[in-house]
């Protein structure tokens, strides 16, 4: 189908389009889903298809179809022009590309071990093995009556071509492990962990994650603070987070407010605008401690990518440098808006989706503390290693992280664990309040959502372990 | 080849390399998109889809697939890899057969309209129709979806079920937003043009956002809440859809152990119903190919029943409920019992309390207790002595499915049809009134 790809754009111009684009994406995904012990799930998808889109008249137009089929391929892309042309009537101000360079590259990330490599058997023989330590109570120290494993591998071949003269393939290797446990204690509830793990890699990452051990470790800390949290205490403390939590803290509260789709107002309607304007590039928005980078080039990472779904070429974006309001998230639509090139952030979940801006791997850089000098001079403070419940308002000023595995920490030592502490913050609140940052940069991977209809697109999200004061834990 | 020969071809080929069991379903789907924000069209979409699904059983194991590549050559191939696959896989204890059919299947009203079908650049005039409403109403900027199609889908078991079916769905979500943080929503949709109102959409969504305006904060604590039709659809989504006996048994759902008891209020009765005139979601046949029917989920505040396919409701020592899907059973069209206030009488209930008009990024700390918070957006306001007495900031809804589901004190007469974007456990629908609930928590950022 990619001479499909090369013959949608150029019908589009043909047609009168001012800019067309193509690609091909061929998804081969297989699944393995254990429940409770139970092969839930065993199956794979195989998508293909082209997605078109078309600049008309100062307006977008997208049409995508999964048969390879010539005459149905020329109707989709008529349609796609004119349903362009016929909205472009509303526009008052023609969308525009930023002008990029031609790009013509081929890449991939070689995986070690490919995944038709390993046995079939050996897959499922993992998720058992991880089944069989959470339900032996001396290795975990809790009963788990519930347990939802998975792991999914997949390869993306993407084949990109646009009128300006970009041709570039890909073929990029992804895996992902997740876990949903339920851990109870008769007199005192239940207390649930989600662990994700994911990389654009072989199967030698699924062998490097140790998931049986990750997964006893895990669920032996959950254990602990259903048979031993107490309240976290209250008024102003010091507070530590840990990587994970503050990787996902800057994913929703950095990353989203600096995609320039939703700064232009583009997801309004659904994931929400940004309490971020462009006027405010150069403005201070934490301490000059915290620098939040955005970055698809990490080896590896679950969110990699060399080249855009615009053809652009990647690079590592400082969305706050040294606690400063640095850069946003573009594609070619937003950096023209903007008057800036596209820092190549344009990403589509598959070949029926639009490419929109989205992130890729976003972190904290670490500073030089070791994790024990965070602690040393705390006298009374909590420090959430991971996290729960969490969400952010649609213009991502207001959040709320509920910690999972928590403790306490008195005198600049860690005590027992804490159940359940609050943090509920605004951005600025976040940002202005760290004061240290540790050495150890750690990632999570996730499926970060966005668009209409939605897309899931694979990213890392990361940080050091950082030191808050002078914050008080939320709740009722 | 056409859907049936596709589906006939497949579940031949499967019986032929040695499957047992085989269900398939191919699919085709036509839909159009017209995006809008900042009162202009930002995109204009089409998707021309035909895909292959397909389920296999041997010897108590099962495996499945979805297909894009159709062409003879690659479903025999993934047929082949399916039984390889089947082979390695261990056999389930809770291992149900399908459905032994054939069934008839009772015709459902409403489901098709070729205006939404054949419709294109005049979607487009709808999108302008509900914009400028929503501007004469109070909004500024404007932003939305209107997204509309057509979907066939034929499905086949070897127990000899066969069902064809096809309908329409149009969905158009209006957001206005007016200074600073105002926003407001409304929302229409169904599977025939007539039955969308883009202009009443436009019309609320402006109205509320002009209400948001010049918001103030409120302490935290506890109020009374009347939950407008978009916060509605989004809880009863989740209610609906943590009854799915997937989620019960995978730890994702409050209502593990609660089927017979008193789970809300006994001024609610919740139910599924596939089988609804006009539904988004109805449906004649579930993936199995069982024929559906409308069910109480919650009766009076009883939780009656939780949602099945064969393989879970065997594991509950129950029949099938005809909500198949292959692994997750789930809701067609949720639909929640109106009560007889007009919404102006619910308001006039409350004392002190917030009006909620939408609920949103909702995340859970515990799926077994309940326990979750929601953005709340689209029209938060304070109410006093049943009035409006101007839009609140920066609250958080901090509460429990259970404790909400027992507060329940009202719901008004009009039930309205309402799906958006943050319908995020996948009914497609909900049927639902505005809902008033006693004494629920809210929080606030502490920095």
């Amino acid at each position: 189908m990619k001479d499909l790809a090369e013959l949608a754009v150029e019908l589009a111009v043909k047609l009168g389009a001012d800019y067309a684009e193509a690609r091909f994406h061929e998804d081969s995904t297989n699944m393995y889903v254990l429940r409770n012990g139970m092969p839930e799930l065993a199956g794979f998808v195989r998508a293909r298809g082209v997605g078109i889109r078309v600049l008309v008249d100062g307006a977008l137009g997208f049409s995508s179809l999964n048969k390879p089929d010539k005459a149905l391929l020329e109707r989709r892309v008529r349609e796609a022009i004119s349903m362009a042309r016929a909205s472009a009537r509303t526009r008052k101000k023609p969308i525009k590309f930023s002008e990029e360079k031609a790009e013509e590259a081929s890449w991939e990330v070689k995986p070690k071990e490919p995944f038709d490599s390993v046995a079939l058997e050996d897959k499922m023989s993992l998720l058992y093995d991880v089944d069989k330590v959470l339900t032996d109570e001396r290795e975990v120290g809790v009963k788990v009556p519930y347990r939802l494993l998975e792991i999914s591998e997949s390869v993306t071949e993407r084949y990109f071509v646009n009128s300006d003269g970009s041709r570039i393939s890909c073929r990029v290797p992804r895996v992902l492990f997740l876990a949903m446990i339920t851990a109870l204690e008769p007199e005192r509830g239940t207390e649930q962990d989600m662990v994700e793990k994911g990389a654009s890699a072989g199967w030698e990452a699924v062998r490097a994650w140790n998931l049986v051990e990750l997964l006893r470790d895990r669920t032996r800390a959950l254990g602990k603070v259903l048979k031993e949290g107490v309240s976290p205490p209250k008024g102003k403390i010091d507070i530590v987070l840990g990587s994970e939590v503050v990787g996902l803290m800057v994913h929703e509260s950095c990353g989203h407010p600096y995609e320039a789709d939703r700064i232009l107002g583009r997801e309004a309607a659904q994931a929400g605008e940004s309490f971020v304007s462009p006027d405010m590039l150069g403005q201070r928005i934490g301490s000059e401690l915290v620098t939040v980078v955005d970055d698809p080039t990490v080896e590896g990472s679950y969110g990699y990518y060399l080249y855009d779904d615009e053809g652009v070429k990647a690079r590592r974006r400082f969305l706050i440098k040294d606690g400063i309001i640095n850069e946003f998230l573009h594609n070619r639509e937003t950096a023209a808006a903007l008057g800036v090139s596209s820092n190549a952030a344009a990403r589509a979940s598959g070949f029926d989706r639009e490419p929109i801006v989205r992130m890729a791997n976003t972190f904290m850089l670490p500073g030089d503390y070791e994790f024990e000098e965070l602690l040393e001079d705390v006298k009374l403070g909590v420090f959430i290693k991971t996290y729960g419940e969490w969400n952010i308002d649609d213009r991502r000023f207001n959040m709320r992280f509920i910690g999972r595995e928590a403790y306490l920490i008195e005198g600049g030592e860690l005590k027992g664990p804490i159940r359940r502490p609050v943090l509920e913050i605004t951005t600025p609140g976040f940002y202005g309040s760290i004061d240290a940052l540790d050495k150890n940069l750690a990632f999570s991977a996730g499926t970060c959502g966005k668009g209409d209809p939605p897309q899931g697109v694979p990213v890392w999200f990361g940080g050091p372990n950082v030191r808050l004061r002078n914050v008080a834990l939320g709740g009722l | 080849m056409e859907l049936g020969e596709l589906a006939e071809f497949a579940l031949r080929e499967a019986l032929r390399l040695g499957a047992e069991e085989a269900a398939v379903i191919a699919h085709r789907d036509i839909s159009r998109q017209v995006r809008f924000a900042n009162n202009e069209v930002t995109v204009t979409k089409t998707w021309d889809a035909l895909n292959l699904y397909v389920l296999l059983a041997k010897e108590s194991k099962l495996v499945m697939t979805a297909l894009a590549n159709v062409e003879p050559e690659a479903v025999g191939n993934a047929l082949k890899d399916l039984m390889a696959l089947l082979a390695v896989m261990k056999p389930r204890p809770d291992y149900a057969p399908l459905p032994e059919g054939p069934f008839e299947y009772e015709p459902i009203r409403g489901l098709y309209d070729e205006r939404i079908a054949g419709m294109g650049d005049e979607a487009i005039d709808l999108v302008e129709e509900a914009i400028n409403k929503a501007i004469e109403a109070g909004g500024k900027r404007v932003a939305g979806t209107f997204a509309f199609g057509e979907e066939e889908a034929f499905l086949l078991t070897s127990k000899g079920a066969e069902g064809r079916g096809r309908k329409t769905r149009a969905t158009l979500v209006v957001r206005a937003l007016a200074d600073g943080e105002a926003a407001g929503m409304g929302v229409t949709c169904g599977t025939r043009l007539k039955d969308l109102d883009p202009a009443s959409a436009g019309e609320e969504a402006g109205r509320l956002a002009k209400l948001s305006m010049n918001p103030r904060p409120l302490e935290p604590g506890k109020y009374d809440v009347i939950f407008g039709r978009p916060a509605c659809a989004v809880f009863f989504d989740i209610v609906a859809g943590m009854t799915s006996a997937f989620y019960v048994d995978s730890g994702l759902s409050c209502f593990v152990g609660k089927l017979g008891q008193e789970v809300a209020s006994e001024l609610l009765s919740l139910y599924d119903d596939a089988r609804l005139e006009a539904g988004l979601g109805s449906r004649p046949f579930d993936d199995e190919g069982l024929p559906t029917a409308r069910k109480a989920i919650i009766e009076r505040g009883v939780l009656r029943t939780l949602l099945h396919n064969s393989i879970t409701a065997k594991r509950h020592n129950t029949s099938s409920t005809a909500n198949a899907g292959w692994v997750v059973p789930r809701p067609w069209n949720v639909v929640v019992e109106p009560g007889d206030m007009s919404d102006e009488e619910l308001m006039a209930e409350v004392k002190r309390g917030l009006f909620v008009n939408n609920m949103t990024y909702v995340r859970f700390q515990d799926y077994a207790r309940g326990d979750f918070s929601a953005v709340i957006r689209d029209g938060v306001f304070l109410i006093e002595d049943g009035e409006v007495k101007g839009a609140v900031k920066g609250l958080r809804l901090s509460d429990n499915v259970l404790n909400i589901l027992s507060s329940i004190k009202g719901l008004s007469e009009e039930a309205k049809q309402t799906a958006h974007w943050w319908m995020e456990w996948g009914s497609p629908a909900v049927v639902t009134p505005l809902v008033l609930a006693e004494r629920i928590g809210f929080t606030v950022p502490t920095k």
